[in-house]
């Protein structure tokens, strides 16, 4: 009896194996399984069996994500508005999240964003970019890409719930070390410049967001801001590339580190955000 | 010792080069008014008058609008390698209106006075926007490479 | 009761004096003036019981109140007469909820203010005579508040009128075919999209301002050699001649905390569920303000004011009021996306 089950957990096991590489790699596994079919047919002539139709999942579309995610739009700011105010304004945001999905993405996603331009040909725009920076709060939120064109660099701030926009695809999903990457107008091109004809890299839908933790190398000061005062806080250049270790000991000269004992401008959101994304989960799915 | 400088700035020099940066020589106007007078511009077409090299930067002089502020499709003057130039703003630094480009740099191309463009290709892309203030730019838009 | 608290504290100031607790006596001092001024809560002589108690009966009583006004035209309403080009009618007390976005079919996007309406009632009618012998006035109350820095002469006119006191009483001039019966309920449907509408605030207070902030004065340079002179307003007129200075010379003072009426500002977007109001651009006045909405009186703007509901909005009349009204331009939130050409 034991035996027989270690067999059926084996042949289990096999099985989980066996689907794993499925789920990862679809395309692989379905045409390799066509090629397959004739060569099982010519062993049994007389009776035919049409091959098996091969099932392609295209899976570099873009699915959407199971995770739970709350778009920070979504969490009002610290202030003495009435909450009602923003609870008004989700329901416009969920209505047009109805009708245009607004993806998941962080800064250092990249997207590609289609919108209705009257002035350019064909009357659409397709704009393809690095998200460098989310901001603004309920109907208002951007987001900020940017790339490089025929090298110049070009931005284009996007205002999510414009009904100018027609489709919103994340080429790329995955995160940063810092959550505003504005210093990459001040970093070589290269960490900036992304393919307009970029074909979508899968990602899977549960599980964890890929994780980039690249630093960047920039160009030789004078930058748009001085990147290295603790204020900006910022994880992701080489300061050693580009500043003596001098100078970055000057740059704490800035720091204020009293600031993190301030329990004044401690916000809490999690109790709030728990809250709103249940409230958006029963309104999504009306 | 003055030899290891020298290495030094030898090898800043060929980093530059190979990273196909924007050349660099001269600090940056900074993004507040968008264009205005004394704004150093970079010439974005393939007119020999706004490639050659010169020792000085082209600067804008003049800006034809009511406030003394230049955006896209304003027109400015240029004093470019010693002689009055005429160009057309074809983007800038300053963040204009949403979703509307916003370029790393201040970019005109040289025109005549009649309207028409100097040169015979613009190297970067140029704002759709642009096109709404159409008319007498045409032959502007006509040359441009791509539009963003 | 403020006359006693005083006593009190002037007593336990001199106990403190004669304790002699150097460091800290000048700041009980001040503490016991500070106290003098305040005034009586109601709850202070009241158990934790007794508190509740009162709180659950008042909100029990205003709810009360509230419901029985909602439908005043079972007993015997007011005569009701027909519209008119010219006439006026009432209009309504709101609170500042804060501003959004709102884009137009057209693409382009405005900001709007969101202004609530909440438990707006009509108070009191004043007739012709009574009011200032030209026309008369309808006295109009919003947002429910405590009774307990209300007057007497106050409180009585809310009894009259049987609705809780207000924050806010305002006064409308309206004319003779739009009186409204007091205690009648007011809604956000009493304006529609499309139309202007006047709103008056008391804007943000900004203290006490010098010329360049108050009035937009240009000041005077930063350097070449001048003493003590950059923001100061400069030559307050000529001398000689007139040897005085004029009334009304713009001078420093107390800036904002004025009432301002911003005029002609359009209506996008009625929620008639919730009574918001989204108006076109700013408004004067900090968030949660209180303040008053009525028709434009823009001679070039009334055009759009075409049979309003008059004199006001009836929830039995139109009680099938969508939940949303929408200005015709106004990009709807259900619709599909723009696509321009």
């Amino acid at each position: 009896m034991a035996a027989c089950a270690k067999g059926l957990d084996k042949c289990m096991f096999s099985l989980r194996l066996l689907r794993n590489p499925r789920l990862q790699n679809e395309r692989f596994i379905s045409t390799s399984l066509c090629r397959l079919a004739p060569a099982y047919n010519s062993e049994e002539p007389p009776k035919f069996t049409p091959p098996p139709k091969p099932v392609i999942i295209d899976k570099t579309q873009t699915v959407a994500s199971l995770r739970k995610f709350l778009s920070p739009e979504f969490i009002p700011p610290r202030q003495r508005t009435d909450p009602f105010k923003f609870s008004i304004e989700r329901k416009d945001m969920i209505r047009r999240r109805k009708v245009l999905n607004i993806p998941e993405f962080y800064a250092g996603s990249i997207l590609a964003v289609t919108m209705a331009d009257p002035n350019a040909s064909g009357k659409m725009n397709r704009f393809v970019g690095i998200c460098i920076q989310r901001g603004g709060k309920g109907l208002g939120a951007t987001c900020v890409l940017r790339n490089i064109i025929d090298n110049q660099g070009v931005e284009i701030c996007y205002e999510l719930y414009s009904p100018r926009i027609q489709k919103i695809d994340v080429l790329k999903l995955e995160k940063r070390l810092d959550d505003n990457l504005m210093y990459l107008r001040d970093a070589l091109n290269e960490y900036s410049s992304v393919d307009p004809d970029m074909k979508p890299v899968p990602f899977s839908p549960t599980g964890e967001v890929p994780f980039n933790k690249m630093k960047v190398r920039m160009r030789p000061k004078p930058w748009s801001k001085r990147w290295e005062r603790p204020k900006f806080n910022i994880q992701g250049i080489r300061f050693d590339l580009s500043l003596t270790p001098e100078k970055m000991e000057h740059a704490q000269k800035w720091a204020q580190p009293w600031l993190e004992y301030d329990m004044l401008k401690e916000y809490d959101t999690s109790k709030l955000e728990e809250q709103i994304f249940r409230e958006f989960q029963q309104e999504m799915s009306k | 010792m003055a030899l290891h400088l020298l290495t030094r700035s030898l090898t800043g020099l060929l980093v530059e080069s190979s990273s196909m940066i924007q050349p660099r020589t001269f600090s940056v106007t900074a993004v507040a008014a968008a264009i205005q007078k004394m704004t150093r511009v970079r010439v974005v077409d393939n007119s020999s008058l706004g490639n050659t090299p010169w020792h000085r930067p082209p600067r804008v002089i003049h800006v034809y609008t009511k406030n003394g502020v230049g955006k896209v499709g304003d027109r400015v003057l240029l004093a470019i390698k010693g002689q009055k130039k005429k160009a057309l703003i074809v983007g800038h630094k300053m963040p204009g209106e949403r979703m509307s480009p916003r370029f790393d740099s201040n970019n005109v191309v040289l025109i005549e006075d009649n309207g028409n463009p100097t040169g015979t290709r613009i190297k970067v892309p140029l704002p759709t926007h642009l096109r709404k203030v159409d008319g007498d730019y045409s032959k502007v838009l006509a040359i441009a490479n791509s539009f963003v | 009761m403020a006359s006693w608290s005083c006593r009190f504290l002037l007593q336990r100031g001199t106990r403190i004096f004669s304790l002699r607790t150097a460091a800290e006596s000048p700041a009980h001092v001040a503490a016991c003036i500070r106290t003098v001024k305040t005034t009586t809560w109601f709850d202070e002589h009241l158990t934790e019981d007794n508190q509740e108690y009162m709180r659950k009966s008042t909100a029990q009583e205003y709810r009360r109140q509230t419901a029985d006004k909602l439908n005043p035209l079972k007993d015997e309403p007011w005569q009701r007469q027909e519209w008119t080009q010219g006439s006026r009618r009432v209009g309504l007390v709101a609170v500042k909820l804060g501003m959004a976005p709102i884009w137009t079919k057209t693409g382009e996007r405005h900001v709007a203010t969101m202004l609530q309406v909440q438990d707006c009632h009509v108070i009191k009618h004043l007739s012709k005579e009574e009011y200032d012998g030209h026309t008369a006035a309808l006295l109009v109350g919003g947002k429910n508040v405590s009774p307990f820095h209300r007057s007497e002469e106050q409180m009585e006119m809310f009894r009259n009128a049987g609705v809780p006191p207000k924050h806010k009483v305002t006064t409308f001039k309206v004319s003779d075919n739009a009186l409204i019966k007091p205690g009648t309920p007011l809604y956000a449907a009493h304006f529609r999209p499309g139309q202007y509408v006047d709103i008056t605030a008391k804007s943000i207070g900004k203290g006490f301002q010098g010329v360049m902030k108050r009035y937009g004065f240009k000041g005077q340079p930063a350097t070449h050699g001048q003493t003590k002179t950059h923001r100061r307003p400069g030559a307050s007129g000529p001398g000689g001649d007139p040897a005085k200075v004029f009334k009304g010379k713009k001078m420093p003072g107390m800036m904002g905390n004025i009432f301002v009426t911003e005029y002609g500002l359009k209506i996008w977007r009625v929620n008639t569920k919730y009574n918001v109001l989204y108006v076109n651009g700013s408004v004067p006045g900090h968030k949660n303000c209180v303040l008053k909405i009525r028709d434009t009186v823009l001679p070039n703007r009334s055009s759009t004011l075409l049979s309003p509901p008059f004199p006001t909005y009836f929830t039995e009349e139109e009680g099938d009021l969508d939940e949303d009204l929408y200005d015709d331009n106004l990009f709807i939130h259900t619709d599909p996306s723009l696509t321009l050409t």
